[in-house]
């Protein structure tokens, strides 16, 4: 039956939803890194640093992921052998990075000026009047754009079934081919643990952000 | 750098042919979300519970799942219960389906945006409040849409490369194809990469210039 | 009478655009000098030069006879307060935190000592029921106000004023001009660019007037708003309805 066999293949399904997690976790944090240094870089370093990074960013984001997963595990494997697992972090990664960086560099600039100012004027240095001053004000900009590339990363990493990552999509694909069908019910499944991972990682990112709200940072519905 | 040079000569050819159908599977795909966008928008706004209640149900399933699984579950699944689609039918479909979910939110957003007073003047001058909708309030709604649009129709062109998974022999099969004939993975795709930096490059293009052409005073901030 | 701070033939040119003309100038310890003259005339701009919140082209600048360079700028700001026409507060930070931070983190001292320091500039501008609120929840003249303590906490020897109230409906100008006359008369080394004729007339030792990115005259509020040397002095007085009878 259909329910027994959904029962057997449970293990499967959960060791693919968590590879999937690991997927995630390691790409959005190799974006949150890259991505904040790539912002800071371009909004206060020199021209050079500007046109590299605004490049970066072109060139990550005019690229399909599926293109760039291809790129970094069989194109990698030219030279070096690679797991499929480190070849997935490593490209969503950096296509997290120039998503990120966009999400960071917007909230930077959305930073009054005069907070900038006001903080040199007290005698702090630059660098301190950045992470004192600019940075906590912009993660509150940010956090907002931030939970929509959460969702949107959560989903991308069903794509490193095209390069054999066994996570929750190429978990479901095995069970189909050994259980001979129950597609619809499978993928059906498999689409509402994707759903309750969603759900509950924005309920998450909503608390979060609702803590870190104080007056005059209120989101500003569209 | 010849050397990579002698490579895309050579291959090149091959992978364009696979641009119609990368090209087709988009507009239609983009099209298709563009109607049925619009009339989830339209449930959302004015429609009543029922159509309500049905078109936030079905965009939060489309917006909270990847589209991979919609599209083996449209592929290999539906035929299950008798509905077979060839491989290119069913990426339209499902790149369709879920383009839809989005443009339906954005359609929304800016719908919501016209200021309420358009539709006061409107129907102030004897416009039914159908005939404000579509003469007054929806040519504004969509003049703001579009730098989302714009955005949302650029993912979706880079999203076609999914439909690699299902066969479709578009840009990206076909480069998976070349790769395994020349076992040059690298080169095969860095260049299946600049062919797709090109054309997301054109197309956001042409949307900016869509964009300009519309601008009208005042409805929208001035395009880039 | 110490000189707290000299300035020296500041020059700075937008493009080839002069905008001040090698304007000099001095504050003994516990003078309050007052920058008048018409709106564009390099009042702000000298602000911003004399502590380098815009760095001059040419010129010098002492605080308490030590040259600004770009190495020791960050020390002599600590001693060289800044308050601002748009206050600037910190959005993220409570009243406290704004005025608690200098000293905290910039002067180093314990969190108990940073506290009492900022109540204690709180109460002096008449903020200590505003201490947990965030600037956004505050009128303009309680930010202002507000902004006055954070200078005051760093313990400055010459707190600039950049136009304080021009940023404020009138009804509010009123509270912070009386927190400065209040500074001024307990000895408070103060240069303000400002409009306000009150407070020049009745808590400035010098008002300067400037135009043109020069300084046209300098002496005490009562030659200069009863019978000022230069016709453009007149001039401007006139305009803003200043003038007294001669």
């Amino acid at each position: 039956m259909i329910w027994n066999t959904l029962y057997d293949n449970l293990p499967y399904l959960l060791h693919g939803t968590w590879i999937a997690l690991q997927l995630l976790a390691g790409l959005l944090a190799i974006g949150l890194v890259l991505g904040l240094a790539l912002a800071l870089v371009e909004v206060y370093g020199g021209r050079l640093a500007r046109v590299c990074g605004i490049v970066f960013e072109r060139v990550f984001r005019g690229i399909p992921a599926v293109v760039l997963l291809l790129l970094s595990y069989y194109g990698v494997s030219d030279f070096i052998e690679i797991p499929p697992f480190l070849a997935a972090v490593l490209a969503l990664g950096l296509r997290s990075t120039a998503y990120q960086s966009q999400i960071f560099r917007g909230a930077i600039q959305a930073v009054p000026v005069g907070q900038m100012m006001a903080a040199r004027a007290l005698g702090m240095g630059r660098v301190e009047a950045i992470f004192r001053i600019v940075i906590p004000q912009a993660m509150r900009h940010a956090i907002g754009p931030w939970t929509n590339e959460f969702s949107s990363e959560l989903k991308a990493t069903s794509l490193a079934y095209v390069i054999g990552v066994i996570e929750l999509t190429r978990q479901a694909k095995y069970i189909i081919s050994s259980t001979q069908g129950n597609i619809l019910i499978v993928f059906g499944v498999v689409a509402i643990i994707y759903f309750i991972i969603n759900r509950l990682g924005n309920i998450a990112l909503y608390r979060l952000e609702a803590r870190m709200t104080v007056p005059g940072f209120e989101r500003r519905r569209a | 750098m010849s050397e990579f040079l002698d490579f895309a000569a050579e291959h090149l050819p091959y992978i364009l042919e696979g641009l119609p159908t990368t090209l087709a599977l988009w507009i239609l795909a983009i099209t298709f979300g563009f109607f049925f966008g619009l009339l989830l928008a339209w449930c959302r706004i004015y429609g009543g519970r029922l159509a309500y209640s049905l078109a936030t149900v079905y965009v939060e399933i489309f917006r909270g799942t990847p589209m991979l699984v919609q599209m083996f579950f449209i592929y290999l699944g539906l035929p299950e219960i008798g509905i077979v689609f060839d491989p290119f039918t069913a990426a339209v479909v499902a790149i369709g389906l879920n383009t839809s979910a989005y443009q339906a939110e954005y359609f929304r957003g800016a719908l919501l945006s016209v200021p309420s007073g358009q539709m006061a003047a409107a129907q102030a001058m004897g416009m039914s409040r159908m005939q404000a909708l579509i003469q007054i309030v929806l040519p504004q709604a969509l003049r703001r849409v579009l730098p989302q649009w714009s955005n949302e129709a650029i993912l979706e062109l880079k999203f076609t490369s999914i439909a690699f998974a299902i066969g479709v022999t578009e840009i990206t099969a076909r480069a998976e194809k070349i790769g395994y004939q020349t076992f040059e993975f690298f080169n095969t795709f860095v260049l299946v990469a600049l062919v797709y930096l090109v054309l997301t490059a054109t197309v956001a293009e042409l949307l900016a210039w869509l964009e300009r052409k519309t601008y009208v005073p005042g409805v929208t901030a001035r395009a880039g | 009478m110490s000189t707290v701070l000299r300035v020296e033939s500041i020059v700075k040119r937008y493009s080839d655009h002069a905008v001040l003309n090698g304007v000099s100038l001095e504050l003994a310890r516990g003078e309050a000098k007052v920058i008048m003259g018409p709106s564009g005339t390099g009042k702000s701009t000298l602000l911003r030069c004399i502590n380098h919140l815009t760095p001059p082209d040419e010129g010098r600048v002492f605080l308490e006879g030590e040259e600004l360079t770009s190495e020791n700028i960050n020390k002599i700001r600590q001693r060289l307060a800044f308050v601002f026409q748009d206050f600037n507060l910190f959005l993220h930070l409570t009243v406290l935190d704004n005025v608690r931070i200098g000293p905290r983190r910039i002067l180093g001292q314990s969190k108990e000592e940073a506290t009492e320091r900022a109540l204690t500039e709180l109460r002096r501008v008449g903020l200590e029921d505003r201490a947990n609120y965030y600037p956004a929840q505050l009128s303009g003249g309680q930010q202002q106000r507000a902004s006055i303590a954070r200078a005051l906490a760093m313990d400055p020897k010459v707190i600039l004023f950049d136009e304080p109230t021009s940023a404020l409906d009138p009804e509010l100008t009123g509270e912070v001009v009386a927190v400065m006359k209040q500074l001024a008369s307990e000895g408070m080394t103060m240069l303000v660019v400002s409009h306000e004729v009150a407070f020049a007339r009745s808590a400035a030792d010098k008002i300067i007037f400037m135009e043109g990115g020069y300084i046209v005259e300098e002496a005490t509020p009562e030659v200069i708003l009863r019978n000022p040397r230069s016709d453009r002095t007149r001039g401007f007085l006139k305009a803003i309805g200043e003038q007294e009878a001669v």
